[in-house]
This record gives C-alpha cells, sequence and structure tokens, in this order.
C-alpha cells in the first residue's frame, strides 16, 4: 500500500478532527459543575446528569421517540421488502414510477413536508396523535430502507431459490429460508438507518407534534428555546453514549463494514 | 412406454422461437444430453422441464403423467446449476438436507441419508463447513448430492462443469458418470461442451436455432452427421467438393469412389479429420500439398490445400515417416467414412 505524504496526513488528521471536535466537546461540556455552558475546568461533576431526572418530559419524550423510530422503521421495512424484491427481479409498467415515489422524500425538503403533513391530518382528523406522527416517520424514512434492502436483492442469484424449489419449497418456506436470509444484512441495516432518521428527524416533527406527543430533538429543540445550559450537553452526551454502544454491538453481531458497505459478501 | 416425453414443446419469448416444437423420448435410467451452441434452446428446454419456464404450446409427459400442470415444487426433479446455487447461510449438511426436511422425513432418516449422499459424492467430514470455505469442485459435489438425496425421477443438470478447470472437469465428468450409473437416474444434461457431452451421455440431442438437428449415440452422431450443421459443430470435419455421376460414383478431384445413394452433380461431403490417409505408391488418390504441420504428441495435424478444399488431417504418432511442409501427397479415405451433407447446406 502506498503511504499517505505529510500533508495528506495533516489533511486527514483535521478532517477527523473536524468531523469528531463538536461530539466531544459536547460531551466534556455534559460534565461541568456551572450553570452556563463551559468546560469543567473545576473538575468533573454529574449535576447536569441528574438534573435530566428534575425534567419528566425529557425522558417521556425519550420514550415516545423510541417507539416511533422502531415503529415506523419496522413498518417502513415492511413496505420496503416487497417492494425492493419486485422492483429487483421484475420488468413492469409503473416500475419506475414507483421506485421514484418510494424515494422521494428524500428529495422534498421537509419543512414541506411538514405544513403538508399538518394541513393533512388536520383535514382527516389525526392531527397531533401518535399515528400521524408514526405514519409521516414510515414515509420520511422508507427511502432508507428500500435503498439497503434493494441493494441486497439485486446481489441474489435467482437460481438458489430455483434450487429451493426444485427441493420442494413452497412460495413461502422459500422466503423464509433463503430470500429472507440472503437479503438480512440489506434488511438490518436498513432498519437501523431508518431507526436512526426517525429517531433524528426533528424539522417536519415541530410543525405535526403535539404538547402530547413531542419526540426527544423536539424536546430538546423547544428547550433550547428558552434556556441555554448544560442539561442540553448532558442529553447529548447520554445519546452519544447509546449509539456508541448500539454500534459496537452491532459491530460484534454482524460486522458494520458487512451491514453498510458490502452487502453479505463475508 | 417411455419414462419422459417431451411432445412438440415450444417456447416463444416475443416473436422470436426459442424451443421450436421439440420432440424427445427418454428411457428410465439414460443419461441424454442437450448439445448446441448459446442461444439454441437448450437451457429454455431444461428450464421447462423443471418449470421455471412457462411451456407455450405442447406437452411434457413423466412416466405417462402431464407434467406440465405440476407446480415446479412438486415435481420433485433434481436440479444442479452452473453456478452451483448452494445456500450460503446452511452449512453442507443443512444443504443436503433441505429437500427432505421439505419432505416431512423424521430427523434419523433424514441424518442417514444426508451422511450417504455425502459419501457418495466423496465429501465425508465436510457436513459442517460453509459452501463459501470450500472449492468449485466441492460446491459441486454438494449440489449434486443436495440433488440426489431427494431420490428425484430426473436429474437436471445445467452446464453443471463450465464453472471447473479443464483438469478437474474430466476428473468430475469421470464421477459423474459413474454416480449416474451406479444409481441409476434418468438424467438431462444440458452443455455446450461437445467433449462433455460425448465422454457423459448414452444418447446426444444436437440443437440449434430451438431445433433438433440429430439424436444419436455420441459415435453415431459423430461419424454420421445428419446435417452439415451437426459435422461443424461436433469435433473438425473436412468438407469436399465432389461431383456425382447419378449411378452412385463420385469423384473427388482425381480420386474416384463408389458411394451409393449419391446424386448427380456437385455434391458435398462431411470426412473426419482422423478419417483421411496417405495413398500407398500404386494407390488412387487426391492430390494435395501440405501446407502446415503442428506435432501434438500423441499425433500430428497437417493442413493441406487441394482440389477439394483445404483439409485438415489427424495422423497417429505411430513412429512412420511424415511428410514435410511444402510436399506434395496422394490422399484417400474409404466410402465408409464418408457422409454426404444435404445439397445446400453449407458447413
Amino acid at each position: 500500500m502506498r503511504r499517505n505524504g505529510i500533508p495528506a496526513l495533516i489533511f486527514h488528521g483535521l478532517f477527523v478532527v473536524f468531523m469528531l471536535a463538536p461530539l466531544l466537546i459536547v460531551c466534556v461540556v455534559a460534565f461541568t459543575p456551572e450553570g452556563y455552558l463551559s468546560l469543567p475546568t473545576r473538575g468533573p461533576s454529574l449535576r447536569w446528569f441528574r438534573a435530566i431526572f428534575d425534567y419528566p418530559e425529557f425522558i417521556r419524550a425519550f420514550r415516545d421517540s423510541l417507539w416511533l423510530a422502531a415503529l415506523s422503521s419496522t413498518i417502513a421495512i415492511g413496505l420496503a421488502v416487497p417492494a425492493a424484491l419486485a422492483i429487483a427481479r421484475y420488468r413492469f409498467p409503473g416500475r419506475e414510477a414507483i421506485t421514484a415515489l418510494f424515494m422521494s422524500p428524500l428529495m422534498v425538503p421537509h419543512v414541506v413536508l411538514g405544513i403538508a403533513f399538518l394541513r393533512f391530518f388536520t383535514q382527516i382528523g389525526i392531527s397531533g396523535t401518535f399515528v400521524g406522527l408514526v405514519l409521516s416517520h414510515i414515509i420520511v424514512v422508507i427511502p432508507f430502507a428500500l435503498r439497503l434492502v434493494l441493494a441486497a436483492s439485486y446481489g441474489i442469484d435467482r437460481r438458489i431459490e430455483h434450487a429451493a424449489i426444485s427441493l420442494g419449497a413452497g412460495t413461502a418456506t422459500v422466503f423464509r429460508r433463503v430470500t429472507l436470509p440472503l437479503i438480512l444484512p440489506g434488511v438490518v441495516s436498513g432498519w437501523l438507518l431508518a431507526a436512526i432518521n426517525s429517531f433524528d428527524e426533528v424539522t417536519m416533527t415541530v410543525f405535526i407534534a403535539s404538547p402530547a406527543t413531542v419526540t426527544l430533538p423536539v424536546r430538546m429543540f423547544l428547550y433550547i428555546q428558552d434556556n441555554i445550559d448544560p442539561l442540553i450537553a448532558a442529553v447529548s452526551a447520554c445519546l452519544i453514549a447509546m449509539t456508541a454502544i448500539l454500534l459496537f454491538a452491532l459491530d460484534r453481531l454482524f460486522g458494520l463494514d458487512r451491514l453498510f458497505v458490502g452487502s453479505g459478501k463475508g | 412406454m417411455s419414462h419422459l416425453v417431451l411432445d412438440g414443446l415450444t417456447k416463444r419469448f416475443g416473436g422470436f422461437t426459442a424451443v421450436d416444437a421439440m420432440n424427445l423420448s427418454v428411457e428410465r435410467g439414460e443419461f441424454i444430453s442437450l448439445l448446441g451452441p448459446s442461444g439454441c434452446g437448450k437451457t429454455t428446454t431444461l428450464q421447462m422441464i423443471a418449470g421455471f419456464v412457462e411451456v407455450d404450446d405442447g406437452g411434457i409427459r413423466l412416466d405417462g403423467a402431464d407434467l406440465v400442470s405440476v407446480a415446479p415444487n412438486k415435481r420433485g426433479l433434481g436440479i444442479v446449476f452452473q453456478s452451483y446455487a448452494l445456500f450460503p447461510h446452511m452449512t453442507v449438511a443443512e444443504n443436503i438436507a433441505f429437500g427432505l426436511e421439505m419432505r416431512d422425513v423424521p430427523r434419523a432418516d433424514r441424518d442417514q441419508r444426508t451422511r450417504e449422499a455425502m459419501e457418495l459424492v466423496g465429501l465425508k467430514g465436510f457436513a459442517d463447513r460453509y459452501p463459501r470455505r470450500m472449492s468449485g469442485g466441492q460446491q459441486q459435489r454438494v449440489a449434486l448430492a443436495r440433488a440426489l438425496v431427494i431420490k428425484p425421477a430426473l436429474l437436471l443438470l445445467d452446464e453443471p462443469l463450465s464453472n471447473l478447470d479443464a483438469k478437474l472437469r474430466e476428473e468430475m465428468q469421470g464421477e459423474l458418470r459413474q454416480i449416474q450409473r451406479s444409481i441409476g437416474t434418468t438424467t438431462i444434461l444440458v452443455t455446450h461442451d461437445q467433449h462433455e457431452a460425448m465422454a457423459l451421455s448414452d444418447r446426444i440431442v444436437l440443437m440449434n436455432h430451438g431445433r433438433i438437428e440429430q439424436i444419436g449415440a455420441p459415435h453415431e452422431v459423430y461419424d454420421r452427421p445428419a446435417s452439415a450443421f451437426v459435422a461443424s459443430f461436433l469435433g473438425k470435419t473436412n468438407v469436399l467438393a465432389a461431383t456425382g455421376d447419378g449411378q452412385g460414383a463420385v469423384t473427388i478431384g482425381g480420386l474416384a469412389l463408389a458411394l451409393p445413394g449419391a446424386g448427380k452433380g456437385p455434391l458435398q461431403l462431411a470426412v473426419r479429420p482422423e478419417r483421411l490417409t496417405f495413398a500407398q505408391a500404386g494407390e488412387p488418390g487426391l492430390e494435395a500439398r501440405i501446407t502446415g504441420r503442428i506435432f501434438q504428441g500423441a499425433h500430428w495435424q497437417f493442413s493441406a490445400d487441394s482440389a477439394a478444399g483445404v483439409l485438415c488431417l489427424m495422423r497417429g504418432n505411430n513412429g512412420e515417416a511424415v511428410p514435410a511442409e511444402g510436399e506434395t501427397v496422394r490422399l484417400r479415405f474409404s466410402a465408409a467414412d464418408a457422409a454426404i451433407l444435404p445439397a445446400g447446406a453449407a458447413a
């Protein structure tokens, strides 16, 4: 392998710092004992982590966000798997249109989606409900689910399924025993990306969340409009820690490179 | 009654007829090869038997019963694909046992039969391996065991050895033939490799443009090609321009031969390179000039220019003196070694 020169190393170094520094600073600031955003120069303190528990709305928003992410990404994957298999295998009228439709939430600005959903949900009477939130999140995360399942579906040798059929397997058995295991890396990574995007979504959710259904990012957004204190850094630090643990666990279970880079070559 | 009957089997893709009214009867235990260039319809035929391609016209009967109306997963056929098509997420034993599992064979019986199938193909001790940790030849054996363990009515082989290197392919050919003989399963092999077809089959079905050109035992098809296509597709052949006198005699350059059945006027004869010999002094022959000579160990290969066209000769390396390049020789062949090609057919 060719080694990097000094300028390249400096560039890569700066790039990594630029990526990681904000995350690192937030985590450090979360340990400050002061009442304002600052580095913990007088020694670390858990004061702001304890403060989280004085705000039950943060805990509730976190729980709602988890539910929302889990539900919307699971339903999105449920829609994406049959869609991806059909798109990957068959040439049918409307194939391009369906692909474009499923991908369109990526192109439409989330502000526009937010306003559109607000109006639409009011019209059909589910404005401010959890159901409305789930529906809108399914639409926003489906491109991620579809893209990754599609990538995995294109790589399948159909003769593997033919072999299973010739050995006596019916349609449902072929899907359960052969097709699904083959596209599993795409399904897991698609679900994960969908869940992360749902958990993270704020631009659209701000428009459709009601006081009864506030997600964690929206709650944080509302909080910093009134107060700027290290509580928000403590919440962020918790999220970063949880993400890191989740990614580590996934890497151990499946291998991250297998999930996101090559689909199932291992 | 024949075991498998294809009756006017036809498949069209849009305006293109891939398989055109194909008729074929296969006896129980036979090893049949569908041989032909790519696009000749051989794979489509196999896929129709397997049920992965719908039949447009005609029928398929297995032991007298209609097969077309049977769902592909109920046909009970064993199939081996060129790409092996093993289940990558299952071990060798799980791959082989899959068909038995689908048939609800009890656990103990299943294990026993899986073990036997692995022994049959020489994979003892590989039970817990995953396919990706095996060589191409070993994967092909797993695929064969997986197809055979369900005791299929028919074994369908779709270019099974094409992905293997030459040496391994030859080894597997011998083994495949021996396994097929020992269990007696009726087998249909699709291949574009004439050597494979000749080495393995009881009968070869030569196909071109969706039609059967000729059916016969390998040596019959090779020695008595029914058309210029068969003559040129199977091995090397010389097509000689000849003239018939309408009374059973033909002249090829300076060589006169008695060839009953030959018509009057210009005609074409097919003669295999190994059936052309050098005429002894005093014998009549076709005058030719040696233009090339290649030594291939077991035999010599010559090319020669003659009045009947450019010819190729194959002579065994049996210690006799051979002519040099540029030398003029006289060539002959016996009437029994010449096949008259239908008029108008070009090789």
